[in-house]
């Protein structure tokens, strides 16, 4: 009992101590910067992420090579901590509390899973005004605490988000004719927001979901699912699911005399969902899928990617990993200090309609940083385009809408920049 | 120099947080031998209970109910003590590995009732917003946090002494007779299952308080908050501090987690940047064979449970 009344204590005239410090902590934190600048990254390294991350990670350091050989931040190399957030949230807010305050990192970059992203935000990042740049978290939370002004403005992501497929396949599927949309989704963050942002956009363009099922990952037959699905007599299904089970669902379904008129989310674009469920029952498919824009950026990405680590880039988060870490690059020098809020808004400075093309790999950074140092404007065009953060941190990117001919997957048609924009307006307002 | 400070705050807290939900377990491993393999079950109700009484409320969502924060630690504990009462009436007569199971069983369900029951729980997206308490006198995150410390050294140093004297108590020690020889205890006239279903409640909401404690601190939960190596993690705790010694205990969520955190940090510096991206692999490698080789050289944990002999004797 004493032990612990001692420790009581103790650690109350501990703090009472360390609160008579703060104030010099704030004077502290306006100095110069020293060299090396550290940029902190958090990915899942190990856990059930790993195999996804580990390219990730390769993108962002090679994203930092490259900001290095064009010539820093400010003059300074730049350090980058990358820490592993196992996939667990607690592990995650703790890398990023150490990189803040023990290592001094200016900025962050992570992570993939938005379970790991959010805490890391909220509890972190957005108390400390740090900025964080995720490759990979989709849920449409982050967009919601935005506009409620609870992320302070800190948090971006350069992957487009699920808005930008949902509406893109109400688009496609109004123009089909679809009026009655039935909709299994996988629980998970991506699928409630695809139902969210779907729903809303096929009720803009004239029709309607007339059931949403919700599904559980890995079993071994989805009959409750389809049924449950086919109750509300849709004359079109929206699948939003993995491939394995997708391909479960799509063969209950059409063995239980559901319409081919099949609407498919991205991750069913490959050859081993059209093998596992018949290519002849896809033939009125039409799914739809963030497109890489074309263009020398992309591919000058491409290039070095495949020459620095000997593998192609084309796996998820990667291109996007690699803009995230050339915008803060970029915004860090366009930044009149190093302070947080500083970085924050010269994040939206790199997209500039009037400025200079500046693209990927490192001849080009030195170029932007000559552009930068005459205070003259800049347009970051990335591995993944012309990236433009919205008021809430959002980009928004290309559509592409494939189908399947034959027995091969094929691109029906891409919806370009200018096209979503104008259909984000329409439904949008 | 206050980075550092500022870290080491964050992180004992972290602690301190751990270490009431490893008391929780010591109280029915240590104690009175029940394998409750389900700890991230008591802590997710905890954790889930707080944010549902005391966020802010949202159409979507039934919960919400934005009560004041002591309210919402009342309930939580309240949430998990009622949990573990009906797991533990349906699981009081199993024992051992059988136990485990069970607990492990309904851990991972009310994990994905987490996940599944939206309108409560918010699913997949989790809930947001949670109020930490007293979060707008405080400004700069390291006096807040210098707040959430001292909060969470009353709070701990509480269920630590508390937890003492039970031990202690001649309740205390019928449940160490009912892990040592319940056929004994039995003859003795004690009544086992009922002593191990209140030990089972008791240790269950200590649970739940240390995951209310955790999500009003992050401000944010989710089902990934509550997968099942939290429970590896918290035993593994239990097991190198030395169950059945409270001390043992927190000394070993130190350890652990210190452990965890530091090696990711050691990784970091020391791994070359080019191999950067192996590194996680190698501090899971790490974690393990610290564990491995502190059981090996010590395997009643770091300190083990006190000798209890009547003083009657000798």
């Amino acid at each position: 009992m004493r032990h612990g009344m001692i420790r009581g204590a103790l650690g109350t005239a501990f703090a009472a101590l360390l609160a008579m410090l703060l104030p010099q902590h704030g004077v502290l934190a306006q100095t110069a910067p020293s060299c090396p600048v550290k940029i902190g990254g958090i990915l899942p390294l190990t856990g059930s992420m790993g195999p996804i991350a580990k390219h990730i990670a390769e993108s962002a350091q090679l994203g930092i090579d490259h900001i290095n050989q064009g010539g820093g931040v400010k003059g300074c190399q730049v350090q980058f901590i990358l820490r592993d957030d196992q996939g667990q949230p607690t592990v995650g807010v703790d890398a990023a509390k150490y990189l803040i305050e023990v290592e001094g990192v200016k900025s962050l970059t992570g992570t993939v899973s938005s379970g790991v992203s959010l805490p890391i935000l909220t509890a972190v990042a957005a108390p400390s005004k740090m900025p964080m740049i995720s490759c990979c978290s989709t849920a449409a939370t982050f967009t919601t605490l935005a506009q409620e002004g609870k992320t302070g403005g800190y948090f971006f992501r350069t992957l487009p988000t699920v808005k930008t497929q949902a509406y893109a396949s109400a688009k496609v599927a109004a123009e089909r004719g679809y009026k009655r949309i039935g909709m299994i989704y996988i629980n998970t963050d991506f699928g409630t927001g695809m139902v969210k942002d779907f729903s809303k956009a096929i009720e803009k363009l004239g029709g309607k979901v007339v059931s949403t099922v919700a599904y559980n990952e890995n079993q071994p037959s989805y009959r409750a699912e389809v049924n449950a699905a086919m109750s509300g007599q849709p004359d079109a299904l929206f699948l939003v699911a993995f491939p394995q089970d997708g391909a479960t669902m799509t063969r209950e379904w059409i063995s239980l005399g559901g319409t081919q008129n099949l609407i498919l989310n991205n991750a069913l674009r490959t050859p081993d969902y059209v093998k596992l469920v018949g290519a002849k029952f896809l033939q009125s498919a039409f799914g739809m899928d963030n497109a890489s824009v074309a263009g020398p950026t992309v591919d000058a990405f491409r290039q070095a990617f495949q020459t620095a680590f000997n593998t192609s880039p084309d796996g998820p988060g990667i291109y996007n990993q690699y803009d995230a870490v050339m915008v803060l690059g970029l915004a860090m020098n366009i930044a009149p200090d190093l302070s947080g809020p500083a970085i924050r808004d010269s994040i939206r400075r790199i997209q500039n309609p009037a400025g200079e093309v500046v693209g990927t790999g490192p001849d080009e950074f030195k170029h932007a940083l000559a552009l930068i140092k005459d205070g003259k404007p800049i347009r970051y065009v990335g591995a993944t385009g012309p990236v433009s953060f919205d008021a809430n941190g959002d980009v928004s990117g290309p559509a592409l809408i494939w189908t399947v001919k034959g027995d091969a997957l094929a691109i029906d048609r891409t919806m370009t920049l200018e096209d979503m924009a104008a259909l984000f307006k329409q439904i949008d307002g | 120099m206050m980075g550092i400070v500022a870290y080491l705050v964050f992180f004992a807290i972290v602690v301190l947080i751990f270490g009431v939900a490893t008391l929780g377990l010591n109280l029915q491993w240590g104690t009175t031998g029940l394998f409750n393999a389900g700890v991230v079950g008591f802590y997710g109700v905890g954790g889930y209970t707080q944010a549902i009484l005391t966020a802010p409320g949202r159409p979507e969502l039934l919960g919400n109910l934005g009560l004041p924060w002591l309210v919402g630690i009342a309930g939580a504990m309240a949430a998990s003590a009622i949990a573990a009462a009906i797991v533990g009436v349906a699981t009081v007569r199993l024992r051992g590995d059988y136990l485990a199971i069970a607990t492990f069983g309904i851990a991972v369900a009310l994990q994905l009732v987490a996940l599944n029951w939206e309108r409560l729980t918010g699913g997949s997206l989790g809930l947001t917003s949670i109020p930490r308490p007293l979060a707008s006198v405080f400004e700069e995150p390291l006096s807040y946090d210098l707040f959430y410390l001292c909060l969470m050294l009353a709070i701990a140093g509480t269920v630590y002494v508390a937890l003492e004297r039970i031990v202690r108590s001649p309740w205390g020690r019928v449940l160490k007779a009912v892990r040592e020889d319940e056929t004994a205890a039995v003859a003795l006239g004690k009544d086992a299952r009922r002593f191990r279903l209140q030990a089972f409640v008791l240790g269950s909401t200590v649970i739940g308080l240390a995951g209310a404690l955790y999500v009003s601190f992050i401000g944010f939960v989710s089902p990934f908050d509550f997968v099942p190596i939290i429970t590896f993690q918290i035993w593994t705790m239990l097991i190198v501090g030395g169950s059945g010694n409270n001390k043992g205990a927190l000394l070993g969520v130190l350890i652990v987690w210190g452990l965890w955190t530091a090696s990711g940090t050691l990784i970091s510096k020391l791994v070359p940047a080019a191999f950067q991206t192996q590194g996680g692999a190698v501090q899971a490698i790490l974690i393990g064979l610290v564990l491995v080789v502190t059981l090996l050289f010590k395997p009643r944990g770091l300190i083990g449970e006190e000798p209890v002999v009547s003083r009657h004797l000798g």
